[in-house]
């Protein structure tokens, strides 16, 4: 039992990860990425085939988030012009050509036998207690990424940035260069989903095209929306609760009686769609909303610094 | 005011995870004594859960009749089914837990290739015995210290049997159709070089299933005069296919897979539509016994060769853990004693509760399931498969060959 609950730590890890990437470029930048499941791809294949090349693994693990952002980066500066709906459906095609690419390149990949044997760090060396390192050294990577972007969140850049998710318009009129602060929310965004991939590939030895299909990325909207889109403290909320529920639904579903095995699986994602019609329903701004940000400029700035500390980890303009 | 709603909102979160974690760890310690767990990881939501239902209905039975039989040491077996949700990822979540929390002696049906490489080196790593119906040939290549057992014959061995079967049929030119799955371009290479080898020609075209026509790739495939049409799909693409065909005119053979010409694909088109197509079907020997009794047993009129697999990747486990009476149950004893009782000098017993008495009391015993002799190589792969070939004629599958 307990090594199953320091590996669903571990997977809640990464899914943290991946949700602090999407609060980020979502939730502070307004950028619908649909294709955060095809950055986990390239993060996990460009870290595998580092590593079979022979490099060490932290310069995997660099190279995977370097190559994620640098693609992301790419991507949104080919779609600039589109905003929501359409940048969701250009994300989400993204993401399968990825897999496409992944599945028909044979000879860099291996199609879709996938690669396998990739090589874990220190797991010879640790035995036993590698899952708890791993789990460990995830959670702590978790805990940089979340530090780093509540500082940048709260600093300037942090301002501009959620001032272009609520109007491009009059943050170019403000003199904020739109295009460069949507690049780097999204870039940001694909670089720990990136990151999340080598994590993942690393962890478990094996990757495939077929890991990285959109139930990923389902699962880490849902987990971003529970938690609350816009807050740092809500996408790791968040993810704990999204394995939590994906893991104890089994247990609760084979406990009921008289089913078979394909009610126990259909009333297992049943219940997962269920928790994003009741969180939607019952508070649609997640488990932790967001805040309203003083302007510093008022006079009760003092109150507002006394605030500032103690409060949660982004505030928010509106 | 905001704060209180969070606390609540977290407070109920808490509240029903606490209730989830209670009620499963009861249930995994009330249940530590008795049974031997054999854990199934089978497609049951998603894009490949086609055979899913029947999968774990015919686990069902091989449990029921292991139990009926008296169990394995005394101790009756229970299957543990998890949904691998046609994903990998879901797929290694599902396996810890059969590993970690059931203790699990063996994982059997694993489906897709990509969940079984997932899943393998939990597996082996855990000593836990992965029974699979895989076909990718690099899973038995991985090093997995004799801990899996395929029981599907691989897709070079399939394609190389369409295309001998195809060859001595009297065709020269083939040609290939198939939808985009991870064996198109292997079926298309191999049997291409069947022909070629026979002093004919072959080609193909991947096509991308769930498409309503297939009229222009009917029209490409014609283009190239073959006199057999290789069809690689599934039953709902391959029938669109078939009826595309026929519409065209095409007079000459056709030879598909148990996956995508079988029962369901002769009540799915009109009888001419599919006449004289043949089927490769992975099989026991002729009129098997152990099938006639298992499909009677899902009161079924027949059953596809995965859900055959999956009984047998329980049987198997039963049979083995019986032969070993000393030391624990667990994967290792699998691993070791599997092949005792499903190969060798011993009396050919097509029966799982038969079998199961004579492991029992000593005997000797080659275990024969409904999926087929279930002999193994070195590598885990199964061996001496049987092939059924089948033709529809008036809307029945008919047995034309066995070998």
């Amino acid at each position: 039992m307990i090594s199953y609950l320091v590996f669903a730590g571990t997977i809640a890890g990464f899914y943290a990860l991946l949700s602090l990437g999407l609060v980020t470029a979502w939730g502070q930048g307004g950028l619908v990425n649909l294709g955060l499941v095809g950055f986990v791809g390239l993060g996990a294949y460009t870290s595998a085939l580092l590593s079979g090349a022979g490099f060490p693994i932290w310069i995997d693990w660099i190279a995977a988030a370097v190559v994620s952002a640098a693609v992301g980066v790419a991507l949104c500066f080919v779609v600039r012009n589109l905003r929501g709906d359409y940048l969701a459906i250009v994300t989400l095609g993204f993401a399968e050509i990825l897999r496409l690419a992944e599945t028909n390149e044979k000879w860099l990949t291996k199609g879709s036998d996938g690669i396998s044997g990739i090589v874990a760090p220190l797991k010879s060396d640790l035995g036993e207690s590698f899952p708890f390192f791993y789990l460990i050294m995830t959670w702590t990577l978790v805990g940089i990424v979340a530090f780093l972007l509540g500082c940048l969140l709260r600093s300037p850049f942090g301002r501009a940035l959620r001032a272009v998710r609520d109007d491009e318009q009059i943050a170019a009129v403000a003199g904020k260069s739109v295009l460069r602060l949507k690049l780097q929310a999204f870039g940001i965004g694909a670089a720990l989903s990136g990151l999340a991939g080598a994590l993942y590939a690393h962890f478990t030895s094996y990757i495939a095209p077929d890991v990285f299909i959109v139930q990923l990325t389902i699962y880490i909207f849902l987990a971003v929306t529970v938690g609350g889109q816009t807050r740092l403290a809500g996408a790791v909320v968040g993810s704990i609760a999204l394995v939590a529920l994906l893991e104890a639904s089994r247990f609760i579903a084979a406990a009921i009686p008289g089913l078979d095995a394909v009610q126990i699986a259909s009333l297992r994602e049943f219940a997962i769609a269920l928790t994003l019609i009741l969180v939607m329903q019952l508070r649609p701004e997640g488990a932790f909303r967001m805040t309203n940000e003083r302007s510093g400029l008022s006079a009760s700035r003092a109150a507002s610094e006394s605030c500032y500390g103690k409060r949660a980890i982004v505030d928010d303009a509106t | 005011m905001s704060n209180l709603a969070r606390r609540t909102f977290l407070q109920a979160g808490l509240g029903v995870g606490g209730l989830m974690l209670s009620s499963s760890l009861s249930r995994s310690w009330a249940q530590q004594g008795d049974p031997i767990k054999i854990g199934l990881i089978i497609p049951l939501t998603g894009a490949t859960s086609q055979f899913g239902a029947t999968m774990a209905q015919a686990a069902k039975v091989a449990e029921t009749e292991i139990n009926a039989a008296g169990g394995v040491r005394g101790r009756p077996i229970q299957i543990v089914v998890e949904d691998d949700q046609s994903n990998p990822e879901a797929a290694v979540r599902a396996a810890h837990k059969l590993i970690d929390v059931d203790k699990v002696v063996a994982i059997g049906g694993s489906y897709a290739s990509a969940v079984t490489s997932a899943i393998a080196p939990l597996c082996w790593d855990g000593k836990t015995v992965l029974l699979t119906s895989s076909g990718a040939d690099s899973i038995t290549k991985l090093p997995h210290d004799g801990y899996i057992f395929r029981t599907s014959p691989t897709v070079t061995l399939q394609g190389t049997s369409v295309g001998k079967y195809a060859v001595e049929l009297g065709a020269k030119k083939m040609f290939f159709l198939g939808p985009q799955t991870p064996f198109a371009q292997s079926y298309i290479d191999i049997i291409s070089g069947i022909f070629k080898a026979a002093g004919g020609t072959g080609s193909g075209l991947v096509y991308e299933d769930k498409k309503s026509s297939y009229r222009s790739e009917v029209d490409q495939a014609l283009k190239e005069s073959p006199d057999v049409i290789v069809l690689g799909g599934y039953v709902p693409d391959t029938s669109v296919v078939l009826k595309d065909l026929y519409r065209a005119g095409y007079s000459g053979k056709k030879i598909g897979f148990s996956f995508g010409i079988n029962d369901a694909l002769t009540k799915a088109v009109p009888a001419e539509v599919s006449e004289g197509a043949y089927s490769l079907v992975p099989s026991a020997a002729e009129n098997s016994e152990a099938y006639k009794r298992l499909i009677s047993k899902m009161k079924r009129p027949s059953l596809d060769s995965y859900s055959c697999q999956v009984y047998d990747h329980v049987v198997l486990t039963s049979l083995a853990l019986a032969r070993a009476t000393s030391g624990q149950a667990n994967g290792t004893a699998v691993r070791d004693n599997l092949r005792a009782i499903s190969e060798g000098e011993g009396k050919r017993l097509d029966d799982a509760a038969e079998a199961l008495k004579a492991v029992v009391v000593g005997g000797q015993v080659n275990y024969d399931g409904p999926s087929g002799p279930l002999e193994f190589a070195d590598n885990g792969d199964v061996k001496g498969v049987f092939f059924r070939y089948e033709q529809i004629e008036g809307g029945k599958l008919v047995v034309r060959k066995v070998g």
